[in-house]
């Protein structure tokens, strides 16, 4: 176990876990966007910043994926941290300057618009925080969602996140993740539309041979069947008309 | 050094605006890109300026759009922050600046420099923080003016200090990016952009990158080798379409080791005719004839060669040269890529080469993978401290010999073997005399019985830096044996060479420039037989090199020598590994990849190593800093 101070108070926790998961444990709240207690931590939104002002030279560090220390002395409302928050979230409303949750917590740091406007169009909302994509690896286990990025003699259409709709088994967990409706997902009849800021998907839902009605994608069931090694045929009723 | 009008080089201001200077440093910034003089000079340590006509701000406009490029996406305050910085230059640049733009950039500046996810962001971002503070009048008009500023003409070059250090310079931080996120066939395709042997590398790189890796002044270098293997083992290789007019003339490359298949692929992808001679069944040089298959599988050694083949390249098993000469009525030019095969003289009194069980270390390595049956002994002896007595050993283990000594000259710590290879031969039970050399060789009755040795003790250091052995006089002892390997190095075969046409080297290898040149204008030579012996990944270079000498030869160009991502000239000395301005690296433990158990492993010769998971891969690549410098330079024109 490692004893920390946070904001004043005494917490203690086992060796290797993060800040944020600390203060969560003591009751400090800290924003956060890109966060996920599931998932593999990203340190993509910045908004976790906090100060480690038991340092030599206080530094600021993202908390979700930043290990305890025995005796740190960690900040959540320094100046630097607050400095830091708002032009974090300033960076993220001018990616998404619609977005409900991001205008939220914009507001509870006192913003209510931005300077910054990026200058091409960012209309499709993602702000790359990568939810869907640890999502569908981690929790999934599937990776029909990849992290296309930047670098060395690549394209530079820019950073985004492109889904494989072959590998892809509707089961439209992205679209739950996404903090910014980025991605969505509507059954409409017999199919399930899953919508992505490069693509639309449309995925065909299967009936319930008993009440008829469309409860599941066909891929998702077949997969559930692959992984559980059971027939498909165990699949053939709805949740309702299971007994 | 007057000639610098402003330098913030290494955190370092140097102003001669006024035309005196404050401080007399000396920037370690070269003067000179090739014949050109640098009037500008901008990258992650700040910037260096040479003309006083330069703008700044048209400067730092060029510099930030180069960066920008390189910011991965995977967190916003990088990503976007840089893109945000990048606009407001750009409006400011064209003339369409507001009252308080410079602030916002320098707010800007600052809070990546504080609140980005890794290294590469903060120390990118830096020059632009000191062009503002010491440029302010420059920007803040600029800001104000309507008039659009024009834009600076520059070349742009890219490397990281891992990248720096590979000798074939491949993108590290590139594939490492990919790896993180999964994705191998590009990643494996950035890999094969400069590197033929993926898998080879993957496995038995001596890896200079991880010796030159910023994160180990931190917790440890990254497992960069064992990360590579990643995408070589899950990554599919595409055939890769040569978009290039096939020519006419023929090259012949004699040796088909890591020197004479990169030679074969640069040249096969320049549209030659290639033909690769080998005396051995299977491609691969030394890493099918040496490394041994529990380091370096033969499918993974064959995968690799395959995909060089596919280029159109013609191998020729079993095929040896005996004359350079007769090839070169056939061919319009020779690569000599022949390693050095030759083992040297041992200098042991008795050795009587047709003794049952005195063998050359190389000569037994090649016999077990080509498959010849070697009975097991008792006692094994090995002569050395390298790798292949390392391998030496850990093979004969593997064939049945359980009492297994390495006889060492100097110590432990002198050992030229790589030190996890050390390791795992202790693990595996082999025995070590250090300080300590056979003299003699025993036998009775014509049959080998041992190895009187003498005693060392070290003296006072050699050309190599190390300490030199001296023998103690009256220190010999004997230990006993019925098999002795001696793996004391070897030499370049010169029996294939024009007789006294070709000039060789005082450690009688093969004589040749940079580019492979030799004193014959046909005949060029790469690898081992000229360096000596060396290793698989400098034998790769010096087989692209000479490709590029061979290309120069035929199509009578000269060689471009300056490529992307690898630096000339004085740019060497520019201390690519210093942050000035780094994020704060989140402590992360190195990652390595599992081995078979010991108990298991020694049973035969299956691959010891495994692959990482796709999940430990990941974690490692997250621990890359990724320290990609991009360099800006404004050279002066004509
Ligand atoms: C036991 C051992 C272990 C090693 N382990 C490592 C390691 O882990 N990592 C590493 O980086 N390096 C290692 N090395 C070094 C590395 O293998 C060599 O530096 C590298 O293979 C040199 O490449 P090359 O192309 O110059 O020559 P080679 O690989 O030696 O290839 C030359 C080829 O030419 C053939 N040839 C020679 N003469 C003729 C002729 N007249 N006609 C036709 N063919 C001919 C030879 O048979 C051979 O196949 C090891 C070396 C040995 C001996
Ligand atoms: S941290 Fe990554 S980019 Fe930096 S030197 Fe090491 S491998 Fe290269």
């Amino acid at each position: 176990m490692v004893k920390l101070t946070i904001d004043n108070k005494q917490v203690e926790i086992e060796d290797g876990a993060t800040i944020l998961a600390a203060a969560i444990k003591a009751g400090i709240h800290i924003p956060t966007l890109c966060y996920n207690e599931e998932l593999t931590p990203a340190g993509a939104c910045r908004l976790c910043v906090v100060e480690i002002v038991s340092e030599k030279d206080p530094v600021t560090v993202s908390s979700c994926n930043y290990p305890v220390g025995e005796g740190m002395i960690v900040s959540t409302t320094s100046e630097a941290v607050i400095k830091a928050r708002r032009i974090a979230i300033e960076v993220l409303l001018a990616q998404n300057p619609n977005s409900s949750i991001i205008k939220k917590i914009a507001g509870s740091l006192g913003i209510e618009a931005g300077r910054f406007t990026i200058g091409k169009d960012c209309s499709h909302g993602c702000i790359l925080c990568r939810l869907c994509v640890r999502t569908c690896q981690e929790v999934v286990g599937l990776s029909a969602i990849t992290f296309e990025a930047q670098g060395l003699e690549r394209d530079n259409n820019g950073a985004h996140v492109a889904w494989d709709e072959e590998a892809c088994i509707a089961c439209g967990s992205c679209a739950f993740v996404c903090p910014t409706d980025a991605v969505t997902t509507v059954d409409e009849g017999d199919k399930r539309i899953i919508q992505t800021p490069t693509a639309k998907m449309v995925f065909a839902l299967k009936a319930c041979t008993k009440c008829g009605s469309y409860y599941a994608p066909e891929k998702q069931l077949a997969y559930m069947a692959k992984t559980a090694n059971l027939p498909l045929e165990k699949f053939d009723l709805c949740m309702d008309c299971r007994d | 050094m007057s000639e610098v009008v402003f330098s913030s080089w290494g955190g370092q201001i140097v102003d001669n605006r006024n035309g005196q200077s404050t401080v007399d440093c000396d920037v370690q910034v070269p003067l000179k890109c090739g014949s050109n003089v640098i009037d500008a000079f901008m990258s992650w340590d700040g910037l260096v300026i040479n003309d006083k006509n330069i703008n700044v701000v048209a400067l730092a406009r060029a510099y930030i759009k180069e960066a920008a490029k390189l910011a991965c996406g995977e967190c916003s305050m990088g990503y976007s922050g840089f893109q945000l910085i990048s606009g407001l230059l750009q409006r400011i640049t064209e003339g369409h600046g507001h009252e308080g733009d410079v602030e916002l950039l320098h707010e800007l500046v600052d809070a990546v420099q504080k609140n980005v996810k890794c290294d590469y962001c903060a120390n990118a971002v830096a020059p632009l923080k000191d062009a503002i503070k010491n440029y302010r009048v420059a920007f803040d008009n600029a800001a104000a003016n309507t008039e659009p500023i024009p834009p600076v003409e520059y070349v742009k070059r890219v490397t990281a200090p891992c990248q720096e250090a590979c000798p074939i310079h491949q993108d590290i931080p590139g594939y490492i990016e990919l790896i993180r996120n999964h994705r191998y066939d590009e990643a494996l395709k950035v890999i094969k952009r400069a590197n033929c042997l993926p898998g080879v590398t993957g496995r038995t790189c001596v890896a200079f990158c991880e010796k030159n890796c910023v994160r180990a002044d931190y917790d440890s270098a990254l497992s960069v080798r064992a990360l590579k293997r990643v995408p070589s083992d899950l990554g599919k290789q595409k055939p890769q379409a040569s978009a290039i007019e096939p020519k006419t003339d023929k090259v012949a490359i004699v040796g088909a080791g890591p020197a004479g298949l990169s030679a074969a692929q640069h040249l096969a992808k320049l549209g030659y005719v290639v033909e690769v001679f080998d005396d051995q069944p299977i491609p691969g040089g030394m890493t099918f004839a040496g490394i041994p298959a529990y380091r370096l599988p033969r499918s993974v050694l064959q995968n690799d060669a395959d995909a060089i083949a596919a280029l159109g390249v013609r191998f020729h098993p079993n095929s040896r040269v005996s004359q350079l000469e007769d090839l070169n009525a056939q061919f319009a030019a020779v690569l000599l890529a022949s390693g050095a095969h030759v083992s040297r003289d041992s200098g042991i009194d008795n050795w009587e080469p047709n003794l049952n069980g005195l063998t050359e270390g190389v000569k037994f390595l090649r016999d077990i993978s080509t498959g010849k049956a070697i009975a097991s002994k008792n006692k094994v002896l090995v002569i050395g401290g390298g790798n292949t007595a390392i391998d030496c050993a850990r093979s004969a283990l593997r064939i049945g010999c359980h009492d297994v000594t390495i006889v060492y000259r100097r110590s432990r710590s002198e050992m030229p073997a790589n030190d996890d290879e050390v390791e795992a031969a202790e693990k595996e039970g082999v025995k070590f005399v250090f300080l300590a050399v056979p003299v003699k060789i025993l036998a009775l009755n014509n049959e080998l019985i041992g190895a009187e040795c003498i005693r060392m003790e070290l003296g006072e250091p050699d050309s190599s830096g190390r300490r030199k052995p001296v023998p103690m006089a009256g220190s010999e002892f004997t230990l006993a044996a019925d098999m002795v390997l001696t793996a004391i190095g070897e030499l370049a075969d010169t029996s294939i060479l024009p007789i006294n046409k070709v000039e060789l080297t005082d450690w009688n290898s093969i004589k040749a420039d940079k580019h492979g040149k030799t004193s014959l204008p046909w005949l060029f030579a790469a690898g081992d037989c000229s360096s000596g012996p060396a290793s698989v990944v400098e034998a790769m270079a010096a087989g692209k090199r000479a490709a590029m000498g061979i290309h120069g030869y035929l199509s009578k160009q000269s060689i471009v020598s300056c490529e992307d991502g690898q630096l000339c000239g004085g740019f060497h000395e520019i201390g690519l590994s210093r942050r000035r301005h780094g994020s704060v690296v989140v402590p992360k433990n190195r990652q390595y990849p599992n081995e078979k158990p010991v108990s298991e492993r020694i049973l035969g010769f299956e691959e010891v190593e495994e692959c990482f998971d796709v999940q430990a891969a990941s974690r490692e690549a997250e621990r890359c800093l990724r320290c990609y410098r991009v360099m800006l330079i404004v050279k002066r024109q004509g």
